[in-house]
């Protein structure tokens, strides 16, 4: 069966630092992906350059069998593909629900009414009514990585890009979060989900990919990677061969 | 309708009957002058204030509208209103292709370029005088045969309204949320399918076109335009006005027009001093009240609601 999508032979430089290394991986349609990795190794790079927001060095991205590369942003996004950033890019001097409008609205077959009703039934969910008005500048952390994930559920992305979603929130909500991360997945959706909360990947997932220094250093089931001594190294290890 | 719309909106009403209490001729003529800067600045806040991309080519862009409308006029002959359009469709063109050319520059960046189209086009005017006379002026028809100061200012009246009325419109439908998504984060903006491009482009090209209006408007009204509206001072002029106004609203901007203008009026035996002053005043205001005069007394008044 084709990937829907796959990446092969990938690597991105900045400057004299290799990112990424040549990685190959392909997902299939339906996928909960964890991805886990030190800090530094290359996740959010990976993520980035899936989401066309770098241009890789070298190698190439295939969604459903069409080269994605150079593809804007906002066109994979519009092909499906949804994201949440590691640092949270909420619109501050807009309000909450303002913020869940914009994705929805870019689809021009919505009026704003249907968008509004979607919207507030998201925010209620994510426990942000109270706030739907005020602008989201006036959000906690967690609150603003619960905003991006509305957000996100507003698009009813066919590949959701998680990048530390859970960062500084609730335990209650969290547990709303997998529900919808389990949910999405259950309707077809691909997960990738980037952590360093390892009770939620491995609650979560049915596959872990490791990057380290820009390299995959195990791909397989939780169990597996768990009990990798390659892994263990690397989270452990405080020396690294360059 | 809060208080200061209130106050905004009898301003206008009072506006549009200060002809018929008397107010002198002079003045009338000042305050269609401030209303053609008035849909300068607005038109400059609709760029600067919402989708957060800098320009300092409003004037120029308002001198290609004045120079267009005035030039398809003499030399194809066409009428006052087609030759409106046409300024407008040019100074509109000019700003697409500014958006679009400056898409990844920001900041001090994409200042010094939007200056640089900015004093090319007008050395371009000037420099060309076989069909613009140059620095000599061009003469211009008038908009209408005839008509006296009362009723330009009721054209200048009408057209700021509506300028600003069409603007407001654009703002407040889903194009103005993703301008603003955009001011905020492009990259959060364009992960939402919004498309960033087309958006920052057409914004440039929406923010010139008001201001090919106003310049083709402009010089049927004085009826003499010279490469000086283009001019890098004009622009500081509109600047001042808009943030003095407060740039972040459109409607702010415009009456920081208006005001700004009179004020220049008020103030003639000062010279050039005037626009020291003004920026100023704009630098201090840029410091204490980001907002403008009435972004100022926006917070103030809400603040005495509760
Ligand atoms: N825009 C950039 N310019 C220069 N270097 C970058 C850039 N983005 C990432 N890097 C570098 O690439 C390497 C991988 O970074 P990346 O953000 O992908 O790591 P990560 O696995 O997401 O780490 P973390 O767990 O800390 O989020 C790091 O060494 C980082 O410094
Ligand atoms: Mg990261």
């Amino acid at each position: 069966m084709q990937a829907q999508l796959d990446i092969s032979n990938l690597s991105k430089n900045f400057g004299g630092l290799q990112a990424l290394k040549g990685i190959d991986l392909s997902f299939q349609k339906g996928e909960l992906v964890g991805l886990i990795g030190p800090n530094g190794s290359g996740k959010t790079t990976l993520l980035n350059i899936i989401g066309g927001y770098y241009d890789a060095s070298g190698g190439a991205v295939t969604l459903e069998g069409r080269k994605i590369d150079g593809l804007s942003p906002s066109t994979l996004a519009r092909l499906g593909i949804g994201r949440s950033f590691q640092m949270t890019k909420v619109f501050k001097r807009l309000t909450v629900l303002e913020n869940m409008l914009v994705g929805a609205l870019a689809d021009w077959g919505l009026t704003r009414k249907a968008a509004e009703d979607k919207a507030r039934g998201v925010l209620d969910k994510l426990k942000l009514t109270r706030l739907a008005d005020s602008p989201a500048s006036s959000l906690s952390g967690g609150q603003a990585k619960l905003l991006e994930f509305g957000r996100v559920m507003m698009l009813d992305p066919k590949i959701v890009l998680l990048d530390e979603p859970f960062g500084g929130v609730h335990p209650e909500l969290k547990r709303f979060m997998y529900e919808k991360i389990t949910e999405w997945n259950d309707a077809g959706a691909t997960i990738i989900l980037i952590s360093h909360d390892m009770g939620s990947i491995f609650g979560l997932c049915r596959r872990v990919v490791t990057l380290s220094y820009g390299d995959i250093i195990a791909d397989g089931d939780p169990e597996t990677v768990r009990n990798d001594p390659a892994v263990l190294e690397a989270y452990l290890g405080d020396h690294h061969a360059a | 309708m809060t208080l200061l719309q209130k106050i905004l909106l009898a301003l206008v009403v009072l506006a549009a009957v200060l002809p018929m209490v008397g107010v002198p001729q002079y003045w009338l003529y000042t305050l269609t002058i401030g209303l053609y800067y008035a849909m300068l600045a607005s038109s400059w806040s609709l760029l600067v204030g919402y989708i957060g991309r800098i320009s300092f080519a409003q004037a120029a862009m308002s001198g290609l509208g004045a120079y267009v409308a005035v030039l398809t006029g003499q030399l194809l002959g066409w009428p006052v209103v087609p030759s409106l359009i046409a300024g407008v469709v040019a100074a509109g063109l000019f700003g697409l292709m500014i958006g679009w050319l400056t898409l990844r520059l920001h900041g001090a960046y994409l200042g010094l370029t939007t200056i640089a189209f900015a004093e090319i086009l007008r050395i371009t005017v000037t420099a060309e005088h076989q069909v613009t006379q140059g620095s000599r002026g061009l003469q211009v028809r008038p908009l209408i045969e005839g008509a006296g100061p009362v009723t330009y200012y009721y054209i200048f009246l009408a057209a700021a309204v509506v300028s600003v009325l069409l603007m407001l419109a654009l703002l407040h439908s889903r194009i103005g949320l993703f301008f603003q998504a955009i001011r905020e984060d492009e990259d959060g903006t364009a992960s939402l399918g919004v498309n960033v491009t087309l958006w920052k482009s057409l914004a440039f090209a929406a923010s010139t076109a008001f201001a090919g209006f106003a310049g083709g408007l402009y010089a049927h009204f004085v009826q003499l335009i010279t490469p000086s509206m283009m001019s890098m001072q004009e622009m500081g002029y509109i600047l001042a006005m808009a943030v003095i106004g407060g740039f972040s609203n459109v409607v702010y901007a415009a009456f920081g027009g208006v005001i700004l203008q009179v004020l220049l009026e008020a103030l003639r035996e000062m010279g050039e001093w005037r626009l020291a002053v003004f920026g100023v005043i704009a630098i201090l205001m840029l410091r204490f009240a980001p907002n403008g005069i009435f972004g100022w007394l926006e917070t103030r008044l809400k603040r005495k609601d509760k």
